[in-house]
């Protein structure tokens, strides 16, 4: 077995950025890591550093070829359970800091809570509409919250980008999304629900407990967080 | 072996009394059971997409499974259903994916005469196979409506309380806000007043997100006009609470209603429902105002079975007059069935 560890980290973006802030931080130099997607801490013993999408990164440590890695607490979340038993939370970091949220057009001024949403469902229900739509790119997350807060008669959109616009091109009548300072939201005038937070989420550094139990990397891994943290 | 003798032995006494016995389709497609009832039964479905990126699932239910043959090969008239299949649900746990389920339903009337057939019918049909006595429990769930209608509260609110009768947890939180008074938004109408006004001088018929603007305002209107704060959270959460703790001898259910009336001073209006002249053939019948929340399809009369010495569940079932309707067919078609808890039968 090899004892080489593989540390995942954000391949773009502010999360790359503030990923290798926190190496550098920690005097854990990565070399080349402006461009290339693989590379490695020099001065730390046996590893490789691969830069991957954060979604990635929570599949690949569940799935045990990465043993560290850092990637949005969201994306953790919204994976399947399956995915999620396999992964422990070492730490939560100071950035990356972001709301999954509700939101409905501005003009539905009728509507402040997910109870007034679910009146709104059950008139489009019995309207013979259809569902009431809601475009996500967290189906997981979203429907865990909906449910749990008594709203049933929808249907999931799964969006890929530009949520916001969806309900304004018939593409879906509320959103869910990821938002830090709200102003994307505003300017495509949504509005958050009262009780719509669904999660707070913010980087963390995430681990393998395949990992943890495997006696030849454990040591290594364990002193590389004794690093970071 | 044991199995197979039960379920043999089951289905003879189903197929004596006119029912036939059939075999579904192992494949549906998922969006008939998602446009009935959301998000929320999806996640229980074992789907695939096609290459045309249709989805379908593995059968679920076989009560579906039996109105879905019953709207594309029968149409109309009444049809008598008898089973023993398996159905396929995803699971979270340690439960298996597949569920042996064997059932019976009617559908196609509305006929009050079937309700006590069907119920006497699983009765008597246990009672011979697995040779222990069985106690009924019966409900319907229409009273509980009409307590909720009888109610002083905001028809939000008494939409709110129906439409999640059977989601239990839900329902506990529903009633713990209901008595704390904590959804109350009376403040917040004032911060959308502005809005109001502006959106008043709008094209009443546009379009905002699916939804008239007209319908908006109505909709703004109507929550001023029914605060939460006018009503006695406590006193209804408490009656409601009452309500559905009523146990009681099926023989004494009117006259024991008919005290809950007098005591909280409402009106259940109990001439309407003819569960109380049901004919019976098992003496040892419950009425228990808590059962039958567990499918949300239900409409009406529900009922449970039980071995009485150990007060476990053998088969449960009830009318669901609107189920067909929801899947596909084009009018209301009436409809009772039930089902054997086989799991509960393989452990006597």
């Amino acid at each position: 077995m090899s004892k080489l560890i593989k540390i995942g980290l954000p391949s773009k973006g502010r999360l790359k950025d503030e990923s290798l802030k926190i190496f550098k931080k920690k005097n854990l130099s990565i070399k080349d890591a402006k461009r290339n997607y693989l590379s490695e801490i020099k001065n730390f013993r046996l590893n490789k550093v691969i830069f991957s999408h954060a979604r990635e990164i929570v599949e690949r440590l569940a799935d045990n070829s990465l043993d560290i890695g850092i990637s949005g607490y969201d994306l953790l979340k919204e994976s399947l359970p399956g995915i999620q038993k396999n992964i422990q939370v070492f730490s939560r970091l100071n950035f990356g800091f972001a709301d999954l949220i509700v939101a409905v057009p501005n003009a539905w001024i009728d509507v402040q809570t997910i109870a007034d949403l679910e009146e709104i469902s059950f008139e489009f229900k019995d309207k013979n509409i259809g569902k009431l739509r809601v475009a996500t790119k967290y189906p997981n997350l979203t429907n865990d919250f909906l449910l749990s807060k008594g709203l049933t008669q929808y249907k999931i959109i799964n969006s890929l980008g530009s949520t916001e616009i969806y309900p304004f091109t018939d593409q879906s009548e509320i959103i869910t999304d990821i938002t830090s300072s709200g102003a994307t939201l505003k300017a495509n005038n949504l509005r958050v629900l009262k009780d719509g937070n669904i999660l707070k989420s913010s980087a963390c550094i995430l681990v393998s407990k395949k990992s943890l139990k495997d006696k030849n990397k454990k040591n290594l891994v364990l002193s590389l967080l004794k690093k970071l943290n | 072996m044991k199995s197979k003798k039960y379920s043999e032995a089951l289905l003879n006494l189903f197929k004596k009394k006119g029912f036939k016995v059939k075999e579904f389709e192992n494949i549906i497609e998922s969006k008939i059971i998602i446009e009935r009832s959301g998000e929320i039964f999806k996640k229980s479905l074992l789907s695939f997409e096609d290459d045309n990126g249709k989805n379908f699932s593995l059968r679920p239910d076989l009560t579906i499974s039996a109105c879905l043959d019953y709207i594309k090969n029968v149409k109309r008239g009444i049809y008598k259903y008898a089973y023993f299949d398996q159905a396929y649900r995803r699971t979270f746990g340690k439960e298996s994916l597949v569920r042996n389920q064997l059932g019976c339903e009617i559908i196609g009337s509305s006929n009050l005469q079937l309700n006590a057939e069907i119920i006497n019918l699983i009765d008597l049909s246990l009672k011979k196979v697995i040779k222990y006595k069985t106690t009924i429990k019966i409900n319907d769930i229409n009273i509980f409506y009409s307590l909720v209608d009888s109610l002083k509260l905001p028809s939000r609110w008494r939409l709110r309380l129906k439409r999640h009768f059977w989601r239990h947890d839900y329902f506990k939180e529903l009633i713990m806000r209901l008595e704390s008074n904590s959804d109350l938004q009376k403040n917040v109408f004032e911060l959308d007043k502005k809005s109001y006004f502006k959106m008043k001088k709008l094209k009443k018929n546009e379009d905002i997100a699916g939804r008239k603007i007209n319908e908006i305002l109505n909709r703004f209107e109507k929550k001023i006009k029914e605060p939460r704060s006018n009503i006695n959270g406590v006193r209804v959460a408490q009656i409601i609470r009452d309500f559905l703790n009523i146990n009681c001898p099926f023989k004494d259910a009117k006259n024991e209603l008919k005290k809950f009336e007098i005591k909280n001073k409402i009106n259940l209006n109990l001439k309407q429902f003819d569960i109380f002249d049901l004919k019976l053939k098992n003496n040892d019948a419950i009425f228990s105002t808590n059962i039958g929340r567990s499918a949300e399809y239900y409409t009406g009369l529900v009922f449970e079975i039980y071995k009485k010495s150990k007060n476990l569940n053998l088969a449960s079932g009830g009318r669901y007059d609107n189920l067909m309707q929801t899947l596909g067919a084009k009018s209301k078609v009436a409809a009772i069935g039930g089902a054997i808890n086989y799991d509960n039968i393989l452990k006597l």
